[in-house]
């Protein structure tokens, strides 16, 4: 039987190990990236592509946003340690009236 | 009945046809916009709060030179639909007005409202827009509709001066001259827009302009 635990723990074990280092690294992206880049359909106004400025920098991990109207890119620096989701970086881009195509992360 | 036969096929077709009158009349969550136009036919002006970038409301002012009556009241805004894509983007409008209207000299102030549709198109070098508005001023009802065509001489980065050359046509019935041509440039700036235009039928000049806080 206590052969049969042990083998049972260690299972367990092995089976979460994966799971907890996976999410472990993505945190440790998350906290490295500096610069977040969005890609969003439907952003060819420069007048209307201001929402974007206005609910991004609401945001308090948020340092600057700069919108890149040629590429179809919100390019949002974060400030030092700060961390955003890539869920949360889609709830933003719908706010601003977009569609998110993708999420890039830039840590240089 | 033919009046409201008339009226009812207004909304259908406003409905179904679709169209832009004020430029972008919803903001992003917690904007507000102030926007003003003038051409020969009226001066109006409309300041709006959007709780989210779907939804505007506000009030809205119009003192219609060419039917000789002014409408006060709140008006609401909401982006019923709205086409993305990788290099153009589509609205579709429906506002609506609810106040009072007085016909010039007569002191007498009665209930009225509007109801109007409205559709742009636009990519980073073409735009298309189409508006019609149905009022019922009490005393009288009231229709216009125009629709625009423009095209951007340059292609701006972000934080540039735009500028796009487009022609307006109107179409208002009650209208000494029903059916105009209006060339006009169109300049935004950061959160400013100011378009110029002269309608060389009725020899009157337009002036429009948006600022959203």
């Amino acid at each position: 039987m206590t052969v049969f635990k042990s083998a049972f723990i260690a299972t367990a074990l092995m089976m979460a190990a994966p799971v907890g280092l996976a999410e472990s690294a993505e945190t440790e992206q998350a906290s490295n990236a500096t610069q977040i880049i969005a890609k969003v359909n439907g952003m060819v106004c420069d007048f209307c592509a201001r929402a974007v400025t206005k609910v991004f920098g609401k945001e308090d991990a948020v340092e600057s946003v700069d919108v890149d109207l040629d590429a179809g890119e919100i390019r949002v620096a974060l400030k030092s340690g700060a961390t955003i989701s890539d869920e949360r970086v889609g709830e933003l881009v719908k706010k601003s009236g977009y569609d998110l195509v993708s999420v890039l992360r830039d840590t240089a | 009945m033919s009046r409201f036969c008339h009226f009812l096929c207004v909304v259908l077709l406003t409905v179904f046809v679709g169209q832009s009158a004020d430029a972008r009349p919803v903001s992003y969550p917690d904007g507000w916009t102030i926007m003003q136009q003038n051409n020969g036919d009226f001066s109006s002006a409309h300041v709006h709060y959007s709780p989210t970038f779907q939804d505007s409301f506000g009030i809205y002012s119009e003192r219609n030179w060419s039917s000789d009556w002014q409408f006060t009241g709140v008006q609401y805004n909401r982006l019923v639909k709205r086409w993305n894509t990788s290099d153009s983007q589509a609205n579709l409008y429906f506002k609506l007005g609810a106040g009072q209207a007085d016909a010039f000299g007569d002191g007498e102030e009665s209930l009225a409202g509007f109801v109007d549709m409205s559709a742009d198109w636009e990519t980073r070098r073409w735009f298309l827009a189409y508006d019609a508005r149905a009022y019922d001023l009490g005393f009288d009802q009231d229709f216009r509709q125009f629709a625009r065509v423009g095209v951007a001489p340059y292609i701006g980065d972000y934080g540039d001066l735009h500028t796009w050359l487009m022609v307006q046509v109107d179409h208002d019935p009650e209208s000494d001259t029903p059916v105009t041509a209006t060339p006009l440039i169109r300049f935004f700036y950061d959160v400013q827009l100011l378009e110029i235009g002269y309608t060389p039928e009725t020899d009157r000049f337009m002036l429009n302009w948006i600022i959203r806080l």
